[in-house]
């Protein structure tokens, strides 16, 4: 499409509350807007509370959780990169149990849907995890994560095969009857037969992408900027392959898509409805500026009554080509 | 240390003791921010001064500002940076001019805005009952250092101050150090001010000398590991300010973590200062830069 075809959202448009209908619903959650937060950008909230109304999230999706604490990697953890960044966390996190005592309590009574992206070495960890949430009344839904890039047993092995990441879903969805989803990896061959595999077990919907495995050097030192050598990249630098694949996948399943890579604008999250994605996960913007979230909220409002779209859904795979 | 924990006191603005040691639950803000100043101190170092009013109201010694250099199509990341002095409504930022973020730092100008959020972190603490602090600054530590020695004077505790720098040009923060010290001995690489070496021998003397009840350090991590131990040897309680590369600065990314005895901690929310007996330096990095 002729990128001038269509009148451009500029910043400066009308306030918010114009009365477009931003309201959406993924995997049987009715979001009041369709941006969440993307997991391991946000924490589980508090540290952004000084800054924002989490009440106005679409969701909150935590920072992942392990059935034990799990240390992350050495440092340095991080380096910055063309339009991005490049990211070896490892998963930082105190255990399932720390996570309920301290931030499922704090989240208790926020008024948002709270999503709990989980994390295992194994099948089993993966279904320990959700077991033990079951219990909080709290949680809206998981978002099982099989695609991190940052820890060597688990994490990405899942999400790069069709059987395991298929096997991890069966489990999970075996123990829950709570939205299920699948949090997938750019890093395959063809994410579509991934998003195909989680779907046939039951998957309610499928997020994408994590981060693109990357390496940064340091020409002078001859090392690698990462102490783990490599990374997971993120930020504006990773959005084109992040809509290319949500196109993909969104052609390829009938479940919801969740689309995140890059989103920095509210144009950028229009993108990924237009693409096919139901609803957005704001990730690295968040480091940058913590009001990331509800800019794109704004934004997209605006979008939509400077383009006569009365709700948003509307947008959703109305890619015009 | 053999000693007994040691009893830390936030101390506050105007030098009065109100919180007893837990950490102070700050309240960081997003505040636009306009350049009043930014000009070249020494070879590679800025001053920048920033009208922030807000920050500047609140901040204590030891904290920093996480600073959004650029909002251009290019994304940057924040970049942290101690406030070296906070008077009425400004806040002045020492910079090393190392890499991306602050070689575009360097081109500001007066009456650029830019955001800031801060105050962040835990600053410096006071122990109960301190009469005399020696403050050991090397090369940039000296910026979080230098409001850290105003404070102090002002609330009636002694200040001895070993300072090291590769040249006479880059011993950073002299103004505030000699109105605020009873005693500076500087070291520099060249011999071009004061003692020719590391400034790991002032602070040793220093230590041996003049027996301070507190030691504050803030400089490159090996000198600052240095100067931990020579603390430690004489049962003097140790703090240290530490740097890490960091991303969100308000303890979400945990990309700064530093090894201590109870885990890994943030240096931006758990930090950036520390007490030097906690810190695991065996795990320790080479010095960040981005």
């Amino acid at each position: 499409m002729d990128r001038n075809s269509r009148p451009v959202t500029s910043a400066a448009g009308p306030a918010p509350g114009l009365g477009v209908d931003l309201a959406v619903e993924v995997a049987g959650l009715d979001l009041r807007n369709p941006v969440m937060t993307a997991s391991g950008t946000f924490a589980s909230g508090r540290e952004f509370a000084d800054f924002i109304d989490l009440s106005r999230l679409g969701a909150l999706v935590t920072k992942g959780v392990s059935c034990e604490p799990w240390a992350g990697n050495d440092s340095p953890r991080i380096a910055e990169t063309a339009s991005g960044m490049l990211n070896s966390i490892g998963l930082q996190n105190p255990g399932v149990e720390a996570f309920c005592e301290r931030d499922l309590a704090w989240l208790r009574g926020r008024d948002v849907p709270v999503i709990v992206n989980v994390s295992g070495h194994s099948v089993a960890d993966y279904v320990a995890v959700v077991e033990r949430l079951e219990r909080e009344t709290v949680v809206a839904a998981y978002e099982v994560n099989i695609s991190c890039p940052n820890v060597d047993a688990g994490g990405m092995a899942f999400g790069t095969a069709c059987a395991p990441a298929a096997e991890v879903t069966r489990a999970v969805r075996a123990v829950t009857r709570r939205p299920v989803i699948m949090k997938l990896s750019p890093n395959v061959t063809d994410i579509a037969e991934i998003a195909r595999a989680v779907e046939a077990e039951g998957a309610d919907a499928v997020s994408l992408i994590n981060t693109l495995l990357g390496m940064a050097i340091d020409a002078r030192t001859r090392r690698p900027k990462l102490a783990r050598v490599v990374g997971g990249l993120s930020g504006p630098a990773i959005k084109p392959v992040a809509l290319r694949m949500v196109w993909q996948v969104a052609h390829a399943v009938s479940v919801p898509v969740i689309g995140c890579g890059g989103i920095v604008t509210g144009e950028d999250a229009v993108e990924f409805l237009l693409a096919g994605a139901t609803a957005v996960q704001v990730g690295t913007a968040n480091f940058v500026d913590p009001t990331a979230t509800m800019r794109v909220i704004d934004s997209i409002e605006r979008y939509c009554a400077r383009n006569g779209v009365a709700c948003v859904r509307d947008l959703v795979g109305a890619l015009e080509g | 240390m053999g000693a007994a924990r040691t009893e830390w006191f936030h101390r506050p603005r105007g030098g009065r003791v109100t919180c007893s040691g837990a950490d102070i639950a700050t309240h960081p803000l997003l505040e636009r921010v306009e350049v009043r100043r930014n000009e070249r101190v020494a070879e590679g170092v800025g001053l920048l001064v920033l009208h922030a009013p807000r920050i500047a109201a609140t901040i204590e010694p030891g904290q920093f500002v996480h600073l959004r250099i650029s909002t251009g199509a290019d994304f940057i990341l924040r970049r942290p940076f101690s406030v070296h002095r906070a008077s009425g409504e400004t806040i002045e930022v020492l910079y090393q001019v190392l890499g991306r973020g602050t070689r575009e730092l360097a081109t500001r100008e007066a009456g650029d805005v830019m955001d800031a959020v801060g105050p962040l972190g835990n600053g410096w603490r006071v122990p109960v009952g301190a009469a005399h602090a020696l403050l050991v600054a090397g090369g940039l530590g000296a910026a979080p250092l230098g409001m850290l020695a105003e404070r102090l004077a002002q609330g009636g505790i002694a200040v001895s101050v070993a300072q090291g720098a590769p040249t006479a040009e880059r011993l950073l923060a002299r103004d505030l150090f000699d109105a605020a010290a009873r005693r500076v001995v500087v070291a520099t690489d060249d011999g071009s001010a004061g003692e020719t070496g590391f400034v790991t021998g002032p602070s040793a003397r220093l230590i041996a000398e003049d027996r301070p009840d507190v030691v504050y350090v803030c400089g490159p991590e090996i000198m600052t590991r240095a100067v931990a131990a020579q603390a430690a040897a004489a049962g003097i309680p140790c703090q240290v300010s530490l740097e890490r590369l960091m991303a969100c600065g308000i303890g979400a990314c945990l990309s700064c973590v530093v090894t201590t005895t109870s885990g890994r901690k943030r240096a931006c929310v758990d930090g950036p200062v520390f007490d030097a007996e906690e810190v695991c330096w065996d795990g320790s990095e080479l010095p960040p830069r981005h």
